[in-house]
């Protein structure tokens, strides 16, 4: 503890040396034009899980108390579908807190609605953090040519190998390629083995394949979706998933199935030999299936490459705060680079690109995922994101249970995506 | 006829109780698979064979439930809002009741049938206007606000069933007052409530189960930790990517007990309560 | 009109404002927190409406319900729930009235059945919701277990959760397993308050027990059937979470039912206006069923139970 809180005072002091005269982050958070003169309460709303609240609450919060002595930090957990209801119903009464911790696909929804904040231009010391940050995961936050927000925290879909049911089949490598995929399906299905296994196909499930394919749900400034979701590399990502299910190397829960068994469960058991999934899976297979030991790789390449998506969360100030400086004070604190390896070590990976080094020192297997994030797209960052990706979710899962062509599935997703750009 | 032989009687009993025992073992269940999951470590929650009782007990989830969040603090919030809110709407209930079974009135038809209509009504459908409205009486994270709506929430089914109880009320006994000089507040305090304890015993548990699982009202109109009750501190066990379902269950099941035990107390008031048959007996 | 005007002789005629100092205090805050937000819900329903503070709000009439109607996933959401309700209702009068009848005597651990036949009804929604969902998972479930590997009645693993009518099966077990306790109780009030008069005088008359059921027992409850039905059928129209918990409306929307395709559409995809759309054209066509049923029964919710 009085360690974390030494470490702080000499990052400032450090700060203050290297940065000057400049408004620093860390100038900004300890220097005097920040400073509300008369104690406000800021309130935090977040979804960190019961193994990341202490090190926020034990550790962060009193340390950014200490530093500024005028602010107090409130902090209100939800579970996380609890928080995104709490925002919306919250946002119509202007009853939300200060800060926000929120899921990416969020972010362009309470931007449009002018829920939160527009930071560039408004808060000392965004430029400067901005550039501390993954362009990926500061494009999250990016709606109608300003920001509103800041990344917190970050994570992506990399494979988790079974390599015990792998060898079943006589295969010592984890599958690098959709080619590899392809050779190793009619192997393992010979053991009874499901080669991949997914929870959905949402655009956080199949959009890897599609990156990887080289295809795209809309063109780069998300204005159109027409030749794009259903553009003809688009459709061989969803063709490749549509044969291996076909083959039997993709099980029924992949199509929404609720009764399947899970890739927590069928990738540790061995009835599927690989899946995408984030960090967290590592502790929690360690405490649920303590003799498993994954194998990560990056995402099996196709013809534009390996691409996976960018999860995480995303720190923003409401545009109805009445303590803004002291809200963008607690951002730039939680951006900090002690802030972001204390919760780095409770399980958030880090979004400042400085702490790559230090990061992987912290938990060996966040090599995978930082490689895997240089080339990790964002979903489309548009309101309406949230029906999109149920368009593609219904669609993909149409073609793949071959109700119809991969191609007509995604020629009606490029129909009914198309309205909800505009 | 009646008589019957002796023997068929005895199969007759004994199949009675084979079925109760088949029903009540499939009615029970879900709970002892639920109960021993709560004694399990997370390495060990779902087992195939199940494990009724479990190999590794362990109390953890019990104390990390009670512990975590302070749990105990929104226990109690849920007791207080639970209790007023019952003792609230059983006396705004039992009064429109006694309005209906006792008065002819104006407009007595129109309000039995708007009283039906808010039991009809899918209460998902009503939870923004009710937030809105919630907003505009400054009832946004009040405990006060929880209480109202769910006074209001549980008024049209105990009218109704207290409505059917009063009715039976014998109005001599009423008469008998009247004579005396009793006002009908003083009847409906000093006769009607007293001789409808069974009824009102009954709308009460059926108010606070309610109350006491309520969820998504609680969800929305309460910001401040201090003021959540049991289910939401239960919801936030439930993690994005991984639940541990020893601390939901062992959560679920601390919840479960006052509930048993407030059943199990007045299981046979509250089976008179819903039979008119009480006051004849 | 209905059965639902007070009745019996002897009730003041002349009752001035006393019986609405009795209603003011509840109808007043029943007026306000429930009929109030009816008629919002149903103006909500007539706009495109913006959710946050400050964004567009257009009224488009009866766009919404139109709309519905060209909706298919609307119409199997609604086909859904009256499936539910087909399977549910029936179920739970029949079981609830068996266990009525066994319980109504003084026998042997009369009380402890009771509670353990009630213990369902008083546990959440999203507890046993959550608990079901396992129970019927495929690979790893307790129920798959005992009919494959325990009784082998089945070759293999059923998919319970996996596709549409399974899965409708699969919430409508839950739904009597929840439901039998509570038309049990009420039942039994009903029973305890059949003469045994009555039933004597059928047993000496020559009536054996089925005869004696269906000719004396079930007319003299028939308006506690009647309230059963009724709010069976209100309930398990409005059925939510068990759906929404135990498959999220998947696979691709089969299992959806009114009230989950209703939730995605305001809470996910922020679309109020077709949320109460869907909402307000449930709750009509729940009223118009139970008055339905109450022009059938005569009365039956009015009079409640007695």
């Amino acid at each position: 503890m009085t360690d974390r809180k030494g470490s702080l005072r000499v990052k400032r002091s450090v700060a203050f040396l290297v940065v000057g005269s400049l408004v620093s982050m860390f100038g900004a958070t300890y220097g005097a034009n920040a400073a509300p003169a008369k104690k406000v309460t800021i309130t935090f709303w977040t979804s960190y899980s019961t193994s990341e609240t202490p090190t926020l609450e034990k550790t962060l919060i009193p340390a950014f108390e200490k530093a500024n002595p005028n602010i107090i930090v409130k902090h209100v957990v939800f579970s996380h579908d609890d928080l995104y209801q709490k925002l919306l119903t919250s946002a119509m009464t202007n009853t939300l807190p200060d800060v926000v911790r929120s899921d990416l696909p969020w972010v362009p929804t309470f931007a449009q609605g002018k829920v939160f904040a527009q930071l560039d231009g408004k808060m000392a010391g965004f430029d400067k953090l901005a550039k501390t940050v993954y362009p990926g995961t500061l494009s999250t936050n990016y709606y109608g040519g300003h920001y509103y927000g800041l990344p917190l925290d970050t994570n992506t879909r990399v494979t988790f190998a079974n390599m015990d049911a792998f060898a079943k089949a006589g295969i010592t490598t984890v599958p690098k390629t959709f080619a590899d995929m392809l050779a190793d399906a009619p192997l393992l299905k010979a053991q009874g083995i499901y080669l991949y296994g997914d929870g959905g196909t949402g655009g956080w499930n199949v959009l890897p394949w599609i990156w990887s394919a080289g295809g795209a749900v809309t063109n780069a400034t998300n204005t159109t979706a027409k030749g794009y979701i259903n553009g003809a590399k688009t459709v061989s990502a969803i063709q490749f998933l549509t044969d291996l299910y076909k083959a039997g190397a993709i099980p029924d829960s992949m199509l929404g199935a609720s009764g399947g068994m899970s890739t927590y469960d069928g990738v540790a058991k061995g009835n599927f030999a690989m899946t995408l999934d984030g960090p967290w899976m590592n502790p929690i297979w360690a405490g649920g299936y303590p003799n498993f030991h994954p194998v990560q790789a990056l995402v099996p390449a196709g013809a534009g490459g390996s691409h996976s998506v960018v999860g995480g969360e995303d720190i923003n100030v409401t545009a109805k705060s009445k303590n803004k400086p002291a809200a963008m004070a607690f951002v730039r604190f939680m951006l900090s680079k002690s802030a972001q390896v204390a919760m780095t070590k409770a399980g958030q990976l880090s979004v400042l690109s400085a702490l790559t080094s230090q990061v992987t020192a912290i938990h060996p297997y966040y090599a995978t995922f930082l490689k895997q994030l240089a080339t990790a797209e964002a979903r489309t960052p548009v309101p309406n994101y949230p029906k999109i990706d149920a368009i593609i979710g219904t669609q993909v899962a149409a073609a793949m249970s071959g109700k119809v062509t991969a191609q007509a599935a995604m020629d009606e997703a490029a129909a009914q995506i198309e309205p909800l750009l505009k | 006829m009646i008589v019957g032989s002796k023997k068929r009687r005895i199969t007759f009993r004994a199949a009675r109780y084979v079925t109760l025992i088949v029903g009540a073992t499939i009615m029970i269940i879900p709970f002892l698979y639920l109960f021993a999951t709560s004694f399990k470590p997370q390495l060990y929650l779902f087992e195939i064979p199940p494990q009724f009782i479990p190999k590794h007990p362990t109390l953890s989830n019990y104390t990390d439930a009670w512990t975590s969040n302070s749990f105990g603090h929104y226990f109690a919030n849920s007791v207080f809002v639970s209790l007023v809110s019952t003792v609230i709407a059983a006396l705004l209930s039992a009064m429109m009741a006694y309005a209906f079974a006792r008065f002819n009135f104006k407009g007595q038809n129109l309000m039995f049938w708007l009283l039906l209509v808010g039991l009809m009504v899918p209460g998902m459908m009503l939870l923004i206007p009710q937030y809105l409205l919630a907003n505009q009486l400054h009832l946004i994270n009040s405990l006060v606000g929880l209480i109202l709506f769910y006074v209001a929430t549980n008024l049209a089914f105990n009218t109704f069933l207290l409505r059917g109880f009063f009715e039976e009320i014998p109005w001599e006994l009423e008469e008998a007052m009247i004579m005396d000089g009793a006002g009908p507040f003083r009847r409906f305090w000093k006769l009607i409530l007293p001789l409808s304890r069974p009824a009102l015993a009954t709308v009460g548990i059926f108010t606070f189960l309610a109350c006491w699982d309520e969820y998504v009202w609680a969800l929305t109109i309460i910001n401040d930790p201090d003021k959540r009750t049991l289910p939401i501190a239960i919801s936030i066990f439930q993690g994005q990517h991984l639940t541990n379902w020893g601390l939901v269950f062992a959560a679920s099941t601390i919840a479960i007990v006052p509930v048993i035990v407030v059943f199990a107390l007045f299981q046979r008031q509250f089976i008179h309560g819903l039979s008119a048959d009480a006051l004849k007996g | 009109m209905l059965a639902n005007v007070p009745h019996g002789p002897s009730k003041p005629s002349k009752a001035g404002f006393v019986p609405y100092l009795f209603l003011a205090p509840g109808f007043l805050l029943f007026l306000l927190t429930i009929i109030y937000p009816i008629f919002r819900a149903l103006q909500i329903s007539f706009y495109n409406w913006g959710v946050f503070p400050g964004s567009p709000t257009t009224f488009v009439g009866l766009h919404q319900y139109v709309r519905e109607m060209h909706d298919p996933v609307f119409w199997r959401a609604l086909e859904n729930a009256a499936v539910y309700m087909v399977f549910t209702v029936p179920l739970q009068i029949v079981f609830g009235l068996s266990v009525a009848m066994l319980l109504v005597r003084k026998i042997p651990g009369r009380g402890l059945f009771r509670a353990l036949f009630y213990i369902p009804v008083v546990t959440s929604w999203v507890v046993v919701s959550l608990l079901f969902k396992f129970l019927f998972s495929t690979d790893a479930g307790f129920v798959n277990w005992i009919l494959h590997n325990l009784l082998h009645l089945s070759s293999h693993n059923i998919g319970w959760l996996d596709t549409r009518w399974p899965s409708m099966i699969t919430i409508g077990i839950l739904g009597v397993w929840k439901g039998v306790g509570w038309s049990m109780l009420i039942f039994l009030a009903a029973l305890m308050g059949v003469p045994d008069s009555l039933t004597e005088a059928a047993a000496i008359d020559g009536a054996g027990p089925w005869r004696s059921f269906f000719s004396v027992t079930l007319p003299s409850i028939r308006l506690t059937l009647s309230f059963v039905t009724i709010m069976l059928v209100i309930g398990s129209l409005n059925v939510f979470t068990s759906a929404f918990i135990m498959t999220g409306g998947g696979p691709q929307q089969q299992t959806e039912v009114v009230l989950s395709y209703m939730y995605h559409q305001a809470f996910q995809f922020l679309d109020f206006g077709y949320g109460s759309a869907l909402a307000f054209t449930l709750a009509i066509i729940v009223f118009a069923i139970s008055f339905v049923q109450m022009r059938l029964f005569r009365g039956g919710v009015t009079r409640v139970v007695r």
